[in-house]
């Protein structure tokens, strides 16, 4: 068994930020935490520059920190041996170069060559997490890696440090105050219900902000920039520019501007819910401690609904408020629930459980620890391999 | 080549120039990139097991294999013997048959497939008609097709009895027609 120091990630960026998300979070932690030298291939260098601003969008080769980026802008090209990282990982099915491949099978010994698969709680995953997968063609075998919610599946991406970061933040009010003041979040929202807001554009934000507006609690909702537009411009009356906020009834509404991946998590642990979208994010929101409500990425024939209802057995089992809440927010019917969402009843029996549901998301927490860390999971299984 | 999303259970496959059969095939909903399949497979030179994943594009030389038409005729334990025109017999390994076994009948047509001279799996019709051996009671006047029940069909080994699901109007005794590529049912032959 050796260590591995190199190691070669591919992303293809879909769409939106999911993908490059995970991965520069990924790379990050196996440079700064494992001493691997990364580098990170990926397509999409305008997307990756809005997550990392230091990126060079024209640059064919760079290095951020301690990962070197390539652009990986074909499928051509010839690799010797030498070229190999001694783990490759292509990030979500993605078809990495032939070329590539060609040069893997001539690596002696040959390199460990994974799938890191998408996030689900669906039972299968158990089954083929791990499992190898021949080449056809070369003598080499690949193995898909999952994510997921037991000790059966890879864990998920956690940082050492997160958790004694989000203990510190959360155990003091005036930094928790002072990072919010610099959105120009006043006093009054300050002290109101906060919520995060990231969800696709077909979630039915207008008819859940009426309920806030109409409810009688004061809400403050915290909006990034370009999320939900067409709802978010309709309640402010105008373009939905990061710094725009207005209060309509109960309710205020926030635009925030694009934020780096550690002021989401401090914005996420700054607040009392969050409504996340897809991957990345919904994995923050578990180890924010605080309840959050997961707007999961649509797929073909409601899929997505069943990777939900998959999840939400696992996490929000026993609660029927998140469940009822979940679903509907997704577009999916409660079993024996009502076609129609209730969205004033749906929120008044998910606000009587936020104290409950704060309790279960940190006994949450505390079992996702004891799966360990999907990074150094993934170490383990590639060191086991060689 | 056949990506993976068209290989069938019973398919020989090359994987490292070796000869595999693939024996079970378990389809799951995945990420956007689409659905995971998982294959339990068997070496053909060396009878050794394997299990493995792939993507549904990962593509795959597959073997095209001499096939004669048979019949089913007997089980003589732990073989499965089936019989050509010539009355030449045929044994196959359960494990082999893969879900051939679902349809199982006294005289049930299909083709052998044979690899270096030896059978070592069967196809099946892409359709089969198969009579309901027990299913509840038909609901009256339901006939919307969303809503679907088990129904156990016939085999000629009992214990390899298969359900299908089939709509609420469907009742035992009645033949119906199965797609044999998804194990569904597709209508009702005689009631």
């Amino acid at each position: 068994m050796t260590q591995a120091t190199s190691l070669a990630l591919f992303c293809k960026v879909v769409d939106n930020y999911g993908d490059i998300g995970i991965c520069w979070r990924f790379a990050r932690q196996l440079a700064q935490e494992h001493g691997i030298a990364v580098t990170l291939w990926v397509d999409d260098l305008h997307t990756f520059q809005r997550i990392c601003p230091e990126v060079q969008t024209g640059a064919a080769l760079q290095q951020i920190g301690a990962i070197a980026v390539r652009h990986w802008s074909t499928q051509e090209g010839e690799f010797a041996p030498a070229d190999i990282a001694d783990i490759v990982i292509e990030f979500f099915g993605c078809e990495i170069p032939p070329g590539y491949i060609a040069a893997m099978a001539a690596c002696e010994p040959r390199p460990v060559w994974l799938n890191l698969e998408g996030l689900s709680a669906e039972e299968w995953v158990e089954g083929c997490h791990a499992l190898p997968s021949m080449h056809p063609r070369f003598s080499l075998t690949k193995h898909f890696f999952f994510p997921g919610f037991t000790e059966k599946t890879g864990g998920l991406l956690r940082e050492a440090a997160l958790e004694e970061e989000r203990r510190q933040f959360q155990s003091d009010p005036a930094a928790m105050a002072a990072f919010l003041g610099q959105f120009g979040l006043t006093p009054q929202e300050i002290a109101a219900r906060k919520v995060t807001l990231f969800c696709y554009p077909h979630a039915p934000v207008a008819q859940l902000f009426k309920a806030w507006e109409e409810g009688d609690e004061e809400i403050a909702c915290l909006v990034p920039q370009g999320v939900a537009a067409q709802a978010v411009h309709a309640f402010l009356g105008q373009a939905a520019n990061p710094g725009v906020m207005r209060r309509r009834g109960a309710l205020s509404v926030r635009v925030l501007p694009f934020v780096p991946q550690q002021d989401y998590d401090k914005l996420l642990w700054a607040s009392d819910l969050n409504f996340v979208r897809g991957e990345d994010s919904v994995v923050r929101a578990q180890w924010a401690g605080k309840p959050f409500i997961w707007h999961i990425y649509p797929q073909d024939e409601n899929l997505h609904h069943k990777k939900l209802r998959a999840f939400l057995q696992r996490y929000a089992a026993g609660s029927a408020s998140l469940d009822a809440f979940s679903l509907h927010w997704n577009g999916a019917r409660p079993q024996g629930g009502a076609e129609a969402a209730d969205w004033a009843a749906l929120w008044a029996d998910l606000r009587a459980d936020i104290t409950a549901l704060t309790q279960h998301s940190i006994e949450w927490q505390r079992h996702m620890y004891t799966l360990g860390d999907l990074t150094t999971n993934l170490l383990k299984f590639s060191s086991s391999l060689r | 080549m056949k990506p993976a999303k068209e290989i069938r259970v019973g398919n020989i496959i090359m994987v490292d120039a070796k000869p595999f059969i693939v024996l079970r095939s378990d389809v799951n909903g995945s990420s956007r990139t689409g659905f995971t399949y998982k294959w339990k497979m068997k070496n053909l030179l060396t009878n050794a097991p394997l299990e493995n994943v792939f993507r549904g594009d990962d593509k795959f030389d597959v073997v095209v294999l001499d096939k004669k038409p048979v019949t089913y005729s007997y089980f003589a334990d732990p073989l499965y013997v089936f019989m050509d025109q010539e009355y030449n017999q045929y044994e196959i390994e359960e494990e082999n048959l893969g879900e051939a076994l679902n349809y199982l009948k006294d005289g049930m047509e299909c083709e052998a497939v044979f690899y270096d001279g030896k059978a070592i799996s069967v196809e099946l019709p892409t359709t089969i008609a198969r009579q309901i051996v027990y299913s509840e009671p038909a609901v009256k006047g339901n006939t919307s097709g969303n809503v679907l029940k088990d129904a156990l069909i016939e085999n000629a080994i009992e214990a390899k009895r298969f359900t299908v699901q089939v709509p609420l109007f469907v009742s035992q005794d009645d033949v119906i027609e199965i797609d044999t590529r998804t194990n569904e049912y597709k209508r009702i032959v005689r009631n």
